[in-house]
């Protein structure tokens, strides 16, 4: 899963971006309201944490120029101005949830997840697809009730294509989801990726749809 | 008419005022009235006098003759009150001639009692006449005859008094109803002119209070030019405090906003590794984020105390906030029911009726299964809500103002878990969280209670009708 974290304050950004991505997300960061309204208006993200006061462009403005752009992914405000009327006027602005400064960084990791789970469809923290259950809680792969030993690329890859499981997700889109910006693009990291999680789940859980991308289905599918 | 007022002031020295001067008033011209009235009386009886010596004289030689031609048809009956006599002096032989009227009674003369002539040599004198009248008496010494035959003659006229008391008695009556009338006319004309002149006040006492309940935000009336530096003044003074106001609230933002990323930054740090020193910063930075929301909230409040009212519909911010949750809790699937009249009109800023809707409407959406209730009751007039225990250990400030008129019920109800007894007993404290599986601060129902404290009202909490908990606001309607 890919975020974007537009703060301009250098420390929380750095904070953010380590917990983020020790939580397994692909973090892209901007700290100014224009660049941020660049990445966001250009970059497919599953996440965005917008702070509201922004040097160069406000979070508020950023925000509505993106949806009226039709950029419509979850969007987290995360600000100081903890008053309903800010909150109202950022819900009302297109925001998906709304944080008060100073916060506790779990606190933020579920909201996140949560909002992650929302847009791909699952209500629950629990995902499942026949005997894969993965908790967006522990960040822990089942399988049939067993542990599986993921590393963190493989965990990523897996959480996506289970997140949209039953969909056929391209390989560009799973680049553009789980690598930061300047990751390249060109490489085969996600046919190895794709090689390494076959032999840890049952391997024609993933198929390969020749010319689209890959779907993870149901074991025994017929396709 | 309060005794402390300026249209009191002006009418009772109205009244002092007539008291004093329309008595004296009255005496001056009873006085100069009367001593016209008596100078005329003694004019009368001195021509009389004159006109009845002349005849005696012309009617007489040694002895004077009995006047014929007097011309006062008073003279001709008996104990008409006026009479004239001519008697010898000195012991002289002779009658004294006198007029009809005197019958056979003689009159007392100022001569026997010693009383000196004035410089045309005719004594005055007021004495008894005949059947106890008081008279008015001019009496003169005239000598007629001459040589051996000469003699002192007393000629005297005398006309009652009780004609000229009787004009002066009618006078006074006719004088004291017209100065009464005068000062009641008096009176009417300053309590109108009090009325009148003090108008344009009460139409700015009324702006004031239009101000007050919200219903305006500045003085705009013709007004007379006295008073119109007093509107500029009054408007110049409420738009300063609301700027101050204004400037605060900006100030406690950018104080907001300047505190709490870096406390944002320090308890992140700290959370980063497992020392005791990291375990002390971060107990210490989440204690100042507390106390940085304290102190921010009661910076806010302050900054609102003493402020000019304003007048929040319930309604409106009870929906822009429903909205925002209907979002943030979109996964629930919550039915939120709104029950506010448009008569539930909180008297207050809309910023804080929205701190204390968000607070409660939120705390609701995140323990209900399916439904939140928001419901605004205007109390009747005369409603006087009941002391909740312990109440008292909640007041957050100092400024606490005396309680509203009226009163506004605001319910949000939920069908979650709800409290224990003991729980709902206890006093709503500040950072007291009742449940601790859910995120929040547990500041929320503090802040509520906090604010609506400064409006003179209260927050309770009690079991919901369906299931979960009721929180129940008390707060100023607007009427």
């Amino acid at each position: 899963m890919r975020v974007l974290v537009v703060e301009d304050d250098r420390d929380l950004n750095r904070q953010l971006v380590s917990a983020l991505t020790d939580a397994g997300y692909a973090v892209d960061t901007a700290f100014d309201g224009e660049e941020g309204f660049f990445l966001g208006e250009t970059e497919p993200y599953d996440v965005v944490i917008l702070d509201t006061g922004l040097p160069k462009m406000d979070g508020i403005s950023v925000l509505e120029q993106w949806r009226r752009a039709e950029r419509n992914m979850p969007v987290i405000i995360l600000t100081a101005r903890d008053r309903w009327s800010d909150k109202v006027a950022g819900i009302d602005a297109g925001a998906d949830d709304y944080m008060a400064k100073p916060f506790h960084m779990e606190e933020l990791l579920a909201r996140i997840r949560a909002q992650v789970r929302r847009a791909s469809g699952h209500a629950k923290s629990d995902i499942e697809c026949g005997p894969l259950r993965l908790d967006t809680k522990t960040a822990r792969v089942t399988l049939s009730g067993q542990p599986v030993k993921l590393t963190s690329h493989e965990y990523r890859l897996l959480a996506y294509l289970m997140h949209h499981n039953e969909r056929v997700v391209s390989r560009t889109e799973l680049v553009e989801h789980l690598y930061e910006q300047d990751f390249d693009r060109d490489s085969n990291t996600i046919e190895v990726f794709i090689g390494r999680l076959r032999k840890k789940i049952p391997p024609d859980m993933i198929k390969t749809i020749r010319g689209l991308g890959y779907r993870l289905s149901q074991e025994g599918d017929a396709d | 008419m309060r005794t402390n007022s300026l249209a009191f002031r002006l009418f009772a020295t109205a009244v002092a005022w007539v008291i004093v001067v329309l008595p004296v008033a009255g005496f001056l011209i009873y006085s100069l009235y009367r001593q016209e009235v008596e100078s005329a009386f003694d004019r009368r009886i001195s021509v009389l006098l004159t006109v009845i010596l002349s005849d005696a004289i012309d009617h007489g030689e040694n002895d004077p003759g009995v006047p014929r031609d007097v011309g006062e048809p008073l003279f001709e009956i008996t104990q008409s009150g006026w009479y004239w006599q001519i008697k010898p002096l000195d012991g002289r032989p002779g009658k004294p001639v006198k007029s009809r009227s005197l019958g056979d009674g003689m009159l007392k003369v100022p001569s026997e009692f010693n009383i000196e002539p004035n410089d045309r040599e005719v004594r005055w004198a007021n004495l008894e006449g005949p059947a106890e009248q008081n008279l008015r008496i001019a009496e003169t010494v005239y000598v007629f005859g001459e040589g051996k035959k000469a003699g002192r003659y007393s000629v005297a006229v005398a006309g009652t008094l009780g004609e000229v008391e009787a004009s002066l008695r009618l006078f006074r009556t006719r004088l004291s109803l017209a100065l009464a009338l005068a000062g009641v006319g008096l009176l009417a004309v300053t309590l109108f002119q009090v009325r009148f002149g003090l108008f344009p006040l009460l139409r700015v006492e009324k702006g004031l209070a239009a101000i007050r309940n919200g219903s305006a935000t500045r003085l705009d009336m013709e007004l007379p030019r006295e008073i119109e530096p007093l509107q500029v003044e009054l408007n110049a003074l409420l738009k300063s405090n609301q700027e101050i106001v204004e400037r605060a609230r900006t100030h406690v933002g950018n104080l907001a906003h300047a505190l709490k990323t870096p406390l944002a930054v320090i308890t992140n740090e700290s959370r980063e590794d497992d020392t005791a020193f990291s375990r002390k910063v971060s107990e210490q930075a989440g204690i100042m984020a507390d106390q940085v929301n304290l102190y921010l909230d009661r910076a806010r409040m302050a900054a609102r105390i003493g402020v000019i009212g304003r007048i929040t519909e319930v309604r409106p911010v009870g929906e822009s906030i429903i909205r925002a949750l209907e979002r943030i809790y979109r996964d629930k699937h919550l039915a939120f029911e709104v029950d506010c009249p448009s008569t539930a009109r909180f008297q207050g800023e809309r910023q804080d009726l929205e701190e204390m809707l968000g607070n409660l409407l939120d705390n609701a959406a995140k323990w209900a299964n399916a439904t939140v209730v928001l419901k605004a009751i205007p109390m009747p007039e005369g409603y006087v809500p009941p002391m909740p225990p312990g109440d008292a250990k909640a007041k957050p400030s100092d400024a606490v103002p005396p309680p509203p008129q009226h009163w506004l019920e605001i319910r949000v109800d939920d069908d979650g878990p709800g409290l224990t007894p003991e729980q709902l007993a206890a006093p709503i404290a500040r950072g007291r969280r009742l449940d601790e599986t859910k995120p929040g601060s547990g500041l929320g129902h503090s802040i509520v209670a906090d604010l609506a404290h400064s409006y003179g009202g209260r927050l309770a909490l009690v079991q919901a009708e369906i299931g979960g908990l009721s929180a129940r606001l008390l707060l100023p309607l607007s009427v």
